[in-house]
């Protein structure tokens, strides 16, 4: 049964000052954390909050496929689950993963893919779990840019990162990063994501409507807002390791003292 | 620390042991010693109540979402409050993908248990019209990281999301037979009353320990389960092919409502009440 209280659509996604209902200009990113090594138990994970987004990704790999019959002599295999937590969106998700989380989680597999060195691994699988705890627009931009920090934090070997975002058309204009509602309600919505080895595009979907003029600018917007999620990335990626330095330059201060004693 | 896997060699679980007869734990606890607990509440938008919960390594976030159902016939003017736990393959190599198993329908059914039989929920507060429409609560407990006893962490993590709850407040409208909102909010103020709380304890030979760490767990021969509010006992779980003495049980009831009374006061998980009105 549907909860009675509807999320109904506003009128206009646009406040009357020009900026979105968020207070965000149009080229402007909902604020953005991303940590790594958060789940210990993992080869590698990773965590983000993007807006009201909250994400989780932990890799397991290269190990054991299970079931058997789904490996490859010749290479390893990269497997990626998307699930949502049934309290991250509005109505109640039934806790079984649904026919949108089977699909998210293949493109986002496909999208990935192609960074990783699977011939090196034969008979060995690479998994990815991503967890959506909340859920507010752009998920599967968000899953992709933490899922590519989490094999990154594996040590696993990379051609590079990968960076996603949404960019999408809102009462005609066009807009970064679209949010829960601006996706609902708004005209178009075009995820995307660049491999940064060869700066290409991995992953591409579109749904609404737009003009030749519009897809050159919805690719340039894309490119350019990238680029800063591409930086935030390796800025969570690097400041595990300074917390390391640091760690190790305490414990040795400490040694050296007692040496001195 | 040791590594997660599914089998300990025996003499990681020789060293475990005889430390536990020495009356030391291999992260330096005595006996009866919580690891160290951390909570978040409400860290979830678009949950109606949630909580972040760690203990040592463990780490539950739970959330509360709700629906308008009808009664039971046998409890005509009763909510209903359900709780599920699902452990994410992403938490633990011992996790699998697919369908919930035992384990994790044991930890979901010992903490619903937990607050089921402690009135802590407030069913009666959760009826919007005897026989016509009363709330569902939907408690979904998420594991992130497996570090050992799911279930007392668990059940923290599940009472501290109901009394953060903050649900939209129904009433009936009797010419259009449906509910209507008045923009008002359900704080966990009204809905909880007592406080439960789970301890499991962990045995291994003839030693029983509270709160088993991830080695000790995967080494015991056995564990119980005890929840506890204030004064009352209100549910027992003997889990794992361990028997217990009946002075132990005896023991381990005395040493609940104790531990319990202490960690209750520590947590103090009514400061967690939502301020939305």
């Amino acid at each position: 049964m549907p909860l009675i209280i509807k999320d109904e659509y506003p009128e206009t996604l646009f406040r009357k000052d020009g900026k979105r209902l968020d207070g965000r200009d149009v080229n402007e990113l909902r604020p953005i954390k991303m940590e790594v090594g958060v789940i210990k138990n993992a080869d590698g994970s990773a965590y983000l909050e993007w807006g009201n987004n909250k994400i989780f990704a932990a890799v397991y790999g290269p190990r054991e496929v299970h079931p058997h019959h789904l490996a490859k002599p010749d290479r390893g295999i990269l497997r990626v689950f998307y699930r949502m937590a049934t309290y991250s969106v509005f109505d109640r998700k039934r806790p079984a993963p649904g026919r949108r989380e089977k699909e998210i989680s293949m493109i986002i597999s496909d999208c990935i893919e192609p960074l990783l060195f699977l011939e090196l691994y034969p008979g060995t699988s690479f998994e990815i779990f991503i967890e959506v705890m909340d859920a507010d627009g752009g998920t599967r931009c968000a899953s992709t840019t933490v899922a590519a920090l989490a094999l990154a934090d594996a040590g696993i070997p990379m051609k590079s990162l990968v960076s996603s975002i949404a960019v999408g058309k809102i009462d005609g204009k066009i807009v970064v990063d679209l949010s829960g509602i601006e996706d609902k309600a708004g005209n178009a919505d075009l995820p995307i994501a660049i491999t940064w080895y060869n700066e290409e595009l991995s992953l591409l979907q579109f749904d609404g409507d737009m003009n030749l003029d519009e897809l050159n600018d919805f690719l340039d917007i894309a490119k350019n807002a990238l680029k800063d999620i591409h930086q935030i990335q390796l800025d969570a990626l690097k400041s595990k390791y300074v917390k390391l330095q640091e760690e190790t330059n305490k414990s040795k201060g400490k040694n050296e003292k007692k040496g001195d004693e | 620390m040791m590594d997660v896997k599914r089998i300990i060699s025996k003499i990681e679980r020789d060293y475990i042991v005889s430390n536990l007869k020495k009356e030391e734990r291999i992260d330096n606890r005595d006996l009866w010693e919580y690891r160290k607990f951390q909570v978040k509440s409400d860290t979830i938008a678009s949950a109606e109540g949630s909580a972040d919960v760690s203990l040592g390594d463990t780490r539950i976030i739970t959330g509360l979402k709700y629906d308008v159902g009808v009664p039971f016939p046998d409890l005509p003017d009763e909510g209903v409050c359900t709780v599920m736990a699902e452990l994410l393959p992403l938490a633990s190599p011992l996790f699998e993908r697919g369908p919930p198993d035992e384990q994790s329908i044991e930890l979901a059914r010992v903490v619903d248990r937990g607050i089921r039989h402690a009135d802590c929920v407030q069913t009666k507060k959760l009826c919007i019209k005897e026989k016509e429409a009363v709330y569902i609560l939907f408690v979904d407990m998420y594991v992130i990281n497996y570090g050992g006893n799911l279930i007392d962490a668990g059940g923290v993590s599940a009472l501290s999301t109901l009394i953060s709850a903050h649900i939209p407040e129904g009433i009936w409208n009797e010419e259009k037979h449906e509910t209507e909102w008045t923009g008002k909010y359900l704080t966990g103020k009204s809905l909880v009353k007592e406080l439960p709380l789970i301890l499991t304890y962990g045995k291994i030979e003839d030693i029983v320990f509270l709160d088993p760490n991830l080695p000790e767990e995967l080494v015991c021969d056995g564990k119980i389960s005890i929840s506890v509010t204030e004064d009352k006992i209100t549910s027992i779980q003997k889990s794992g092919a361990a028997t217990f003495t009946i002075d132990e049980i005896k023991m381990l009831g005395s040493k609940s409502l104790e531990i319990g009374k202490k960690l209750r006061k520590e947590l103090n998980p009514l400061q967690y009440i939502s301020k939305i009105e």
